[in-house]
């Protein structure tokens, strides 16, 4: 069911939507970024208006942000949805050509007062155009190759230019967060089945051509994979990251050294302590229980999108919701993964936690979004 | 799937028949359908989310999971290993007997420059420039603004080179840890260590690998990481290998050489105390090759391993101690000296007339060529070549040093019964001082034969194959003790030590043939104490000339005989030796008590 089938009268209106506002998400992405603040003062040696002070204005502005979008009705953001994917283009592209480079990459658009990080928004203006590509698609056509063809473009269009960066790891999240959107969409199971059939084929021709004339990669490439199986074999060059959280975790045991306590991480043996690595951090100074008690949180918040998109019978709000769920689920997953040595070191953010404007500013709005779709879902007997 | 139709024939006639409207059916059957079709969108929904839930949950447990095992880990400190071992592992030290150090490893840095990273390369190369004054300013500029992505500057650095780099703040300059080899002791015992240089380089390390002496010769002991850092401890005395140096030194100049070499050995274990050549150099810092000329004229050159020369008189004990053994004569046995001895077209005299006839003993002492040669003729060509064979005159030198090896004594191509005559005084046949001490080791120690050796080894002091028998070499002792007392070197009487030995002046060979009037090669070999000897003493002299009595004297009684006396004088001592009253019986004739 559109929107357009619902009468929108049944919907809260005026000031009558914050009493339909999920204040327990609020409170959920209030903790997690908390979390955040705590451990950004710990790993800044104390030092709070280094990273923990700016980190919490970013927070408020999110918050505000997030009101805003939360109260304007979800129809509006789902026209909107081709211009922000296209803005979101247009921003990537002004990157190749003026992008302000930093740590050998070239990612950000300085505009002054901020950095901004065009493949940040990126990831959730996908999974608003998917959405609303399929709530605009009829459900019986979601199979159909050609109607197929149109998402992949969509998903491929973002990850040619994020790789260009280079940025592996947001190319990653992209095709996931896409291909996530597509399945719930409910595209037949067998292109997914394709595509990871694809996927080992490919990992297995690479990994056997090892050592035959036909070697499809570079000798420094397997070397690459070598030191993610086992970085111990490199552990003061590619291995030295997860080396080093590995041992924060494992110092941290199960209660953790205490609050500030850490000296993996505060020692600086890991350069990117307050971004991609800051689970080291709290993984050390809090241990199991802290990790574990971050990782709740975070599937709580999974937990209420899942059940605000399930309930929602508009499908562009259902969509949306879910989509983002997914999306935020793999940027957490993945940071973990990499941290823990599970995944390869790509750059990506623990959500809501690591340093970083654009990332937290982008997930507060998809959060807005999330409320107004839960806002503004039909509600039954309107008619 | 069938359908249902929207529109069913028989209702709709029903309908009219009832005059209801019949459209009300189809607007009915549209919602029912609509609704069915929602349900199944909302299952297949449900589903999927299912299957996505279900992976999220997998990796929230794999996520966990991994977290609790870490937490319940020891934190491990990672090694640094696996990127070449063999280069990362250090090279053993080496050390003298008592474990002072000779050769070890010092921890530097190399320089090199990455230019794609350089800030500001011409100020980079400016303050390069001023901190090492070797290197061009100019051309540093090229490289660094040139296509090159990668070039070493240095090799070591100093430490207050290092922080002049680092002040220059540049980030494109860049350093490499480097471990180098160090000699603390300088010249001291160049030509036994030789020298360490790298092998393959990188740049998080270099191969450190021998170049020459024992370094190269025990490259691979000395690599082996299994050793794991266990010094290499070598036979040399340091104090007494400083001492001998000192001395040779001060000796070559008196006596106006321009080489000379000094050789104590143990006389039982072959094991070298002292090994020196002279010139000499800094093994931290070798000189280059000559690539033309002599080599010999290198400071490179070692004399005592690598120099062959005919050694003189000094084998004409080995001629009379032949002929002792094998009982062709006593030392009481009169030999003709009639001068001069004629064999084909050539004639063989002494350097004195010394009458109709002289004793064995006398030959030795008065160094008579024509009653050596007498003596060899007796003994004959094969035999004498076999004796010399025993006691190792005609091989290489199997000594721990890389140059050995390749040092084959020169021997006559036909070894004719003149060439027995000319060798058993020392000529025709050219050997390396370390090959004249190893058979005076043989000859004095109650007969076996001894192998030069350069490491340190308790078990080393088994006896090796009889060359003679014990009766022959105590008797040989006791001649060698008077050609010191009333012969030829008289200089090298030091009191208390019963210096005994052999003098040697063979005039050296012109390249072009035949022999120099002026420059010998003056040799002296020496055992103290005389009756129960502990070390061989070889000194050579290349070219000595020194001005005594008004007269311009060349011999090795002048030359090399009071070098080595004044070598036992001062290293005695340090052996541990105290100075003895000697026993005045069991040494023959005694004429004199000079």
């Amino acid at each position: 069911m559109s929107y357009l089938e619902y009468r929108v009268t049944t919907v809260p209106h005026g000031l009558r939507k914050v009493l339909h506002f999920n204040w327990g998400l609020l409170l959920l992405l209030a903790a997690v970024a908390g979390f955040g603040f705590l451990m950004l003062y710990s790993v800044s040696g104390g030092n709070i208006d280094r990273w923990s002070a700016p980190q919490m204005q970013r927070f408020g502005l999110g918050l505000v942000l997030m009101m805003i979008v939360a109260f304007v009705p979800i129809w509006f953001w789902r026209n909107m949805s081709v211009l922000a994917y296209g803005v979101s283009m247009l921003l990537l592209v002004l990157v190749e050509f003026m992008g302000a480079t930093g740590m050998g990459a070239t990612r950000w658009i300085d505009l002054g007062f901020m950095r901004l990080q065009p493949s940040e928004l990126t990831k959730i203006t996908l999974v608003m155009a998917l959405a609303a590509y399929y709530d605009w698609l009829d459900i019986r056509k979601v199979s159909h190759p050609f109607q197929v063809l149109l998402p992949l473009i969509l998903i491929a269009l973002p990850m040619a230019l994020v790789l260009r960066q280079p940025d592996l790891g947001t190319a990653l999240l992209l095709a996931m967060g896409g291909g996530a959107v597509m399945w719930l969409a409910g595209v037949h199971w067998l292109y997914f089945a394709m595509v990871m059939l694809a996927g080992v084929g490919t990992v297995g021709a690479v990994m056997a051509s090892r050592g035959t004339p036909w070697q499809l990669i570079k000798d420094y490439q397997f070397r690459r994979i070598d030191t993610f199986l086992d970085p111990s074999t490199d552990p003061l060059g590619a291995g030295y990251h997860i080396t080093q959280s590995k041992i924060a975790l494992g110092s941290g045991g199960w209660t953790g050294r205490g609050f500030m306590q850490g000296t993996q991480s505060r020692l600086n043996f890991l350069p990117e302590k307050h971004t991609d690595f800051i689970f080291t951090t709290l993984a050390e100074e809090f241990g199991f229980l802290g990790g574990i008690s971050l990782l709740s949180l975070y599937a709580l918040i999974i937990l209420f999108c899942f059940a605000s998109g399930l309930r929602n019978r508009d499908r562009f709000a259902s969509l949306l919701t879910l989509g983002i769920a997914s999306a935020f689920f793999l940027f957490f997953a993945v940071n973990m993964s990499m941290v823990m040595g599970l995944a390869p070191v790509v750059g990506v953010p623990l959500p809501l936690v690591s340093f970083g404007g654009s990332a937290m500013l982008v997930l507060m709005i998809a959060f807005g979004l999330v409320q107004s779709a839960h806002i503004h879902r039909p509600r039954q007997g309107g008619r | 799937m069938t359908r249902t139709p929207l529109r069913p024939l028989a209702r709709i006639l029903q309908a009219r028949a009832r005059g209801e409207n019949p459209d009300a059916i189809e607007r009915e059957n549209i919602r029912i359908r609509h609704e069915r079709m929602r349900d199944r969108m909302r299952l297949r929904a449900e589903s999927r989310l299912v299957v996505l839930a279900l992976a999220f949950v997998m990796m929230f447990g794999a996520a966990g999971a991994r977290m609790a095992v870490l937490a319940s880990t020891e934190a491990e400190e990672p090694r640094a290993g696996g990127v070449g071992p063999a280069i990362l592992a250090t090279r053993a030290d080496i050390t003298d007997r008592n474990g002072r150090i000779l050769a070890t490893n010092l921890v530097t840095s190399s320089l090199y420059a990455q230019p794609p990273l350089m800030i500001d390369p011409e100020r980079a190369a400016r303050e390069l420039a001023e901190i090492f004054p070797d290197l061009e300013e100019e051309t540093l500029r090229k490289q660094f603004t040139g296509k090159r992505k990668f070039l070493w500057i240095k090799k070591k650095l100093s430490p207050e080179q290092q922080q002049g780099v680092h002040d220059i703040g540049e980030p494109g300059l860049l350093f490499g840890p480097r471990e180098m080899r160090l000699y603390p002791n300088g010249r001291l015992a160049a030509h036994v260590l030789g020298g360490a240089g790298f092998g393959r380089e990188g740049v998080h390390s270099a191969e450190v690998i021998g170049v020459a002496g024992i370094e190269k010769a025990l490259d691979v002991q000395l690599r082996d990481p299994a050793r794991g850092g266990t010094p290499l401890r070598l036979s040399l005395d340091l104090t007494v290998q400083a001492a001998a140096r000192r001395v040779l030194e001060g000796g070559m100049k008196i006596m106006n050489a321009k080489g000379a070499t000094a050789i104590l050995m143990d006389v039982r274990t072959g094991e070298l105390v002292s090994l020196v050549s002279l010139p000499d150099f800094d093994p931290n810092d070798r000189p280059v090759p000559l690539l033309k000329g002599d080599p010999s004229d290198s400071p490179l050159f070692n004399r005592a391993v690598q120099g062959r020369y005919e050694l003189g008189s000094t084998f004409k004990i080995f001629a009379v101690a032949q002929a002792l053994e094998e009982g062709i004569a006593t030392p009481q046995t009169m030999v003709s000296t009639q001068g001069p001895l004629r064999w084909g077209k050539y004639r063989i005299n002494d350097f004195h007339n010394f009458g109709k006839e002289l004793s064995v003993t006398e030959v030795i002492v008065k160094s008579s060529n024509i009653g050596t040669a007498r003596l060899a003729q007796q003994i004959g060509a094969t035999r004498q070549r076999a004796f010399l064979d025993r006691l190792g005159l005609l091989q290489p030198v199997p000594v721990e040093l890389v140059e050995a090896p390749a040092i084959h004594p020169l021997l006559p191509g036909n070894w004719s019964e003149l060439s027995a005559m000319t060798i058993s005084y020392g000529h025709g046949l050219s050997a390396s001082p370390l090959h004249l001490a190893a058979a005076y080791a043989a000859l004095v120690n109650g007969g076996t034969r001894v192998t030069p050796t350069l490491l340190h080894e308790a078990g080393r002091a088994v006896p090796g194959e009889r060359v003679i028998s014990a009766e022959t070499s105590r008797v040989v002792r006791g001649m060698l003790r008077q050609v010191v007392q009333r012969g030829t070197a008289s200089f090298a009487e030091v009191p208390g030590y019963a210096v005994g030995g052999k003098t040697g002046s063979a005039d050296k060979p012109r390249p072009q043939g035949g022999y120099y009037e002026d420059k010998v090669i003056a040799t002296f070999a020496s055992v103290f104490p005389a009756h129960d000897p502990a070390y061989v003493l070889v000194v050579t002299l290349d070219e000595p000339n020194i001005t005594a009595l008004g007269e311009t004297r060349r011999t090795a009684g002048w030359t090399a005989v009071p070098v080595s006396a004044e070598i036992i004088r001062r290293v005695a001592p340090l052996l541990d030796m105290r100075p003895e009253i000697e026993p005045g019986d069991g040494f023959g004739v005694r004429l004199t008590g000079n």
